[in-house]
């Protein structure tokens, strides 16, 4: 509405298939899109590429109307829609196969393709198997799959199954009468090679009555796949590749920006060396998703981890911290061997933990500052078994002044923060008590904009600095190599190799993402 | 270091949610609004209400009420149910009037510490079990309604010689019921000792959310048994009071307070779904719901209209205090 003088239908080309223009999306604390500009041409596969943050997931839910933007436009075949629901998404012809699959398991295939647009397979409120079924095999020969329509979902295979969901996206045709354009979110994160491959020639196939966005962490993928790739950053859109002679590093260079690694969180603390025993010790750790992980940090020392999406990085930091459950292995703190089989033991055992949802597990929303800092070392506001509010009032105020926390009070919700100063508290839960001597930082500045990362980044050099070991599991490979003095590149659950990382002689991303794929 | 740093106003958009929400504001008022409105209303319709002899009974009858209610709210607190309340304490009617000839003085005791073990058993098996607490106390309530029916033998156990829990049926300083001084001391010891211990921190971080609390390190587990096993001992207490006033357990004494237990936990704004209310809310919507008790027969409505208005007030309290942001499937 606010925008009345820019309405030329695109240019002489064919109306593009979907048009967005300078869209934008705040949430608290942060800008997640800042004015993207995206062309789906029809009969085109569009690469969609970016880190973790880009802006990627809620641009993707803003097209199929589960995310309401801020500001900007987006045209579908030259008109311009809003787009407030999945279904008004899908009667414009926008349909999304989800990265979490949205099938119901114990339905038939057919069942499930059908779910929501029945069609004639339902007569007087009876379901008429046999139109169902032809109505589900029309759906699955479009795409070239042989899959048996009458198969219960949670006997198909996960390749399968996505093609169920492509099937079933498709149905979508039946509500506009244009050809539809199918969004894939990371289809091939769970995929053997083999099944890629079939996924990647049905994607092909879907190109001759639909446009596709294809999203993949896979800049390999991206590229065989694709027509044209947009390249998204910090919620905006970089650039566009044609990907008919394109390379990955002419990619990733685009997606994490000019320079390899800005030095405003460069780690200038110098690595302790030859510390008789490491701080932690980690030697042939395996768990469901994770095998033979040797893992050390001596006592100041940031170790990154870094790897795609399903390395295990994530099970394996959540491991250290007794959430996962290990299957064999051996885990010293200190030279002593410590077991982890709740979060209790390794708070005890003076492990920290930050969580990547910061919303959900990091802190507990509607409680204060106060009470979030400290949730976990309740020593330290004690006296005796009763809170000392005197005690509390002066520790927290102390941990708000030094980490230059903004809360209008110590008795401010938590919730009422901004994203940065949220996590600032959740940090501070650890070392109110002085006792922390491993941190595990799982995404500690995932949403957060440029200033509290770089507050985020300034801490933990102070805590490495005082001593304290850090694993760390980077929001982008940029960050790694900048606050890392090693990294740990994992890759299917194994650690694949180890690189230094001291400062002036920092590995360049591209080294990284080699062992990473 | 010591220059103190003067909190300055946030110059970014820093906060993420304005204040309390509405729907919460009109709640932290709703149970003391409601109980003044009621007295009010009685007193119009009966100017016989407002006088010392009738306010006793309410308060006499109110006594188990609360005492049921503070003990299921901790459960409710750490985001769970216990459904299981009543029937718990019509067995322990049954198990005091039983015990009371050998006993004596002991009997209440006992009889209290047992439906406490018998809370925690079942705080261990939601725990333990992963079950929902809801499906746990719901078996809980069958399974005790059912064994107070067999050791009682399907009948009312009458209490012949009652005065080691005559006590209950004392006036505190000739007006203020024993039991009622009781209940209202339960409350506030309970109260304090949450509030003044990390017990606070813990309760309202496992009902807010789980999730959180865990990957903080908190005993949430250890948090929730302890629910459980309040809860049961105030349904132990609830039964003692029932007894004194009745001089007689039966297996289904207490059956009928279900419902009344868990309107006075939703009238007085604890959030069904955990982390915001407290006890002292529950005293009110216990006192609220009594009074609708007492009250209904004065305004001359049959008292088999009750139980709708029990079914009615549950629903409407928890449509109005339910945060809706943090459910997003209803089941």
């Amino acid at each position: 509405m606010s925008v009345p003088a820019e309405r030329e239908p695109a240019t002489s080309a064919p109306v593009p298939a979907l048009e967005v223009r300078g869209l934008v999306k705040h949430y608290p604390g942060v800008k997640a899109l800042d004015g993207v500009d995206l062309v789906v041409h029809q009969h085109e596969v569009l690469g969609l590429a970016g880190e973790n943050g880009a802006g990627k997931s809620t641009l993707l839910k803003a097209l199929v109307g589960l995310v309401t933007p801020d500001a900007g436009e987006i045209y579908v075949r030259g008109e311009p829609v809003k787009l407030r629901s999945v279904v008004e998404a899908a009667d414009h012809g926008i349909g999304m196969v989800f990265q979490e699959q949205s099938l119901v398991p114990n339905l038939t295939a057919a069942e499930n393709i059908l779910l929501g647009s029945e069609g004639g397979a339902v007569r007087r409120g009876v379901y008429r198997w046999d139109v169902m079924r032809r109505l589900a095999q029309e759906q699955l020969d479009k795409i070239g799959s042989k899959i048996d329509p009458l198969a219960r979902t949670d006997s198909l295979s996960f390749a399968d199954r996505q093609m169920v969901e492509i099937a079933k996206v498709l149905r979508i045709e039946q509500r506009s009468q244009h050809p539809p354009v199918i969004i894939l979110d990371e289809p091939t994160s769970v995929l053997e090679s083999k099944e890629i491959d079939t996924l990647f020639a049905q994607i092909r196939r879907l190109r001759e009555f639909a446009s596709v966005v294809f999203v993949s962490h896979r800049l390999d993928e991206v590229l065989d796949v694709c027509d044209r790739v947009t390249v998204l950053r910090g919620g905006q859109s970089v650039g566009e590749v044609a990907t008919a002679g394109a390379v990955p590093r002419e990619l990733h260079r685009m997606m994490i920006g000019s320079t390899g690694s800005d030095d405003h969180y460069h780690s200038n603390a110098a690595t302790p060396v030859g510390a008789a025993e490491p701080r932690l010790s980690v030697r042939g750790l395996s768990g469901a998703s994770f095998r033979d992980v040797d893992l050390d940090v001596a006592a100041g020392e940031v170790v990154a981890i870094v790897g795609v999406h399903g390395s295990g990085r994530e099970d394996v930091c959540r491991a250290l911290f007794g959430i996962e459950p290990t299957t064999a292995g051996e885990i010293r703190m200190d030279g002593k061997r410590i077991s982890l089989p709740n979060t209790r033991a390794a708070c005890a055992a003076g492990i920290g933990y930050v969580p990547a949802e910061r919303k959900t597990e990091g802190m507990v929303g509607p409680m204060s500052v106060a009470e979030n800092m400290t949730l976990t070392k309740q020593k330290a506001r004690c006296a005796g078994p009763f809170v000392a509010p005197a005690k509390q009032a002066g520790l927290v105020d102390r941990w708000i002044e030094r980490l230059s926390i903004r809360t209008p009070t110590r008795d401010t919700p938590i919730q009422r923060l901004s994203g940065g100063n949220q996590q600032k508290v959740v940090l501070a839960r650890w070392l109110v008590a002085g006792d922390i001597r491993l941190l595990l930082l799982d995404h500690p500045t995932r949403g957060l904009d440029i200033g509290a990362r770089s507050e985020v980044y300034r801490l933990m050099r102070e805590l490495a600095a005082s001593g304290v070991a850090t694993v760390l599991l980077a929001d982008s490979l940029e960050e790694a190599i900048g606050m890392a003095d090693r990294i740990l590149v994992m890759n299917d659950g194994r650690v694949v190799t180890e690189v230094a990382c001291p400062n002036g002689g920092k590995p360049s991303p591209l080294d990284l993402v080699k062992e990473m794929v | 270091m010591s220059t103190p740093v003067a909190v300055t106003p946030v110059a970014e958009p820093a906060t993420a949610k304005s204040g309390p929400r509405r729907a919460q504001r009109i709640t932290g008022f709703m149970p003391l609004i409601a109980l003044v409105a009621l007295v009010a209303a009685l007193t119009i319709a009966d100017p016989d209400f407002l006088t010392q002899r009738s306010l006793t009974a309410v308060a006499r009858t109110a006594a188990p009420l609360i005492v049921l209610a503070a003990g299921a709210t901790l459960i409710v607190l750490c985001g769970g149910i216990d459904l299981s309340i009543a029937a718990l304490a019509s067995l322990s009617t049954v198990l005091l009037a039983l015990w009371l000839p050998d006993l004596g003085g002991l009997a209440t005791p006992v009889v209290i510490a047992v439906a406490a073990a018998i809370g925690a058993v079942q705080g261990v098996a939601h725990v333990l079990l992963r079950i929902p607490s809801f499906i746990v106390t719901l078996g809980g309530m069958s399974i005790l309604s059912a064994v107070a029916l067999v050791v009682s033998g399907a009948g009312t156990v009458r209490v012949v010689d009652d005065t080691p829990v005559a006590w209950l049926e004392l006036y505190l300083a000739g007006y203020v019921p024993m039991s009622a001084a009781t209940a209202l001391l339960v409350v506030a010891l309970i109260a304090a000792v949450v509030k003044a211990t990390p017990l606070h921190s813990w309760i309202s971080a496992t009902g807010y959310s789980e999730s959180a609390a865990r990957l903080a390190g908190t005993p949430v587990d250890l948090v929730k048994i302890g629910a459980f096993c309040v809860s049961g001992a105030c349904a132990g207490l609830a039964a003692v009071m029932l007894v004194s006033r009745q001089f007689s357990g039966g297996p289904t004494m207490a059956d009928n307070l279900l419902l009344p237990a868990v309107a006075a936990i939703v009238v007085g704004g604890t959030a069904i779904t955990g982390g915001h209310g407290s006890l002292w809310r529950s005293l009110a919507g216990a006192l609220v719901v009594t009074l609708l008790r007492v009250g209904l027969p004065i305004v001359g409505v049959p008292s088999a209209y009750e139980q709708i208005l029990y079914g009615a007030i549950i629903i409407v309290a928890v449509a109005l205090t339910l945060d809706w942001s943090k459910v997003s499937i209803i089941k």
